[in-house]
């Protein structure tokens, strides 16, 4: 399954985290137009290229699904960045 | 009746061996398949397969010499798997270009040789892989949970 949300959290300040959630299915489904009209370039290009295109994309699709648990978290005396793939 | 069995009952009948020591030998005869089973079952029972590799830096002295540092990196096993077998999608063309770049540089690997089938072997080996590092301030673990 593809991820659906990310968090995101900044902390610039000692005492405040600002946390902002993401919606990512909102965000897939802006772009399945878009990829549903490139998808037979795509397709044209991966067969000049000698690749087998249902490969490519079942590769690509595993590490869009592979995102999912992600987790980077890098903190400081001053600052704190968190993402996190859900 | 094997052929253990009879040489100990043969020990036993010649005065080689007691009862006592006799017996124990046969008890061990009877566990000895057992135990062996057990055992192999235990080595070629499929462990617990790791979900995620894990970096872990922690900095106990900034950069201006105080408060600290902490990065936490969870990348699924799962995302590796998926962006290994991307190497398998190079066109030929491609993997004979980087290849003459890798052996420039000293790194003596063949990328055409490279099978999904061995990229899997690849990921599925890093689940025994635990880096330390430690210094005086920072500490880096890279592992896999």
């Amino acid at each position: 399954m593809i991820p659906w949300m990310m968090l995101v959290g900044i902390r610039s300040r000692r005492d405040r985290i600002f946390r902002l959630w993401i919606p990512l299915f909102l965000l897939w489904l802006l772009l399945l137009p878009l990829v549903l009209v490139l998808l037979p370039l795509a397709f044209l290009a991966l067969a000049v290229m000698r690749v087998n295109p249902f490969r490519a994309f079942l590769t690509g699709w595993q590490i869009l699904a592979g995102v999912r648990g992600t987790h980077i978290e890098v903190q400081d005396e001053n600052a704190f960045v968190l993402v996190h793939i859900f | 009746m094997n052929e253990d069995r009879r040489q100990i009952l043969e020990m036993l009948s010649t005065g080689k061996i007691t009862t006592d020591e006799a017996e124990r030998l046969l008890a061990a005869l009877d566990k000895g398949p057992a135990a062996s089973t057990a055992g192999e079952a235990s080595a070629t029972g499929t462990k617990a397969q790791p979900k995620y590799l894990r970096v872990v830096v922690q900095d106990e002295q900034g950069k201006n010499g105080r408060g600290h540092t902490q990065v936490n990196v969870r990348v699924p096993m799962q995302l590796l798997r998926a962006g290994v077998r991307l190497a398998s999608l190079i066109p030929a063309p491609a993997l004979v270009h980087a290849n003459e770049a890798m052996h420039e540089q000293g790194i003596q690997l063949d990328l055409s040789q490279l099978k999904p089938e061995n990229l899997e072997d690849l990921v599925n080996q890093l689940s025994d892989l635990t880096v330390d590092v430690d210094d005086d301030h920072t500490k880096v673990r890279v592992f896999c949970e």
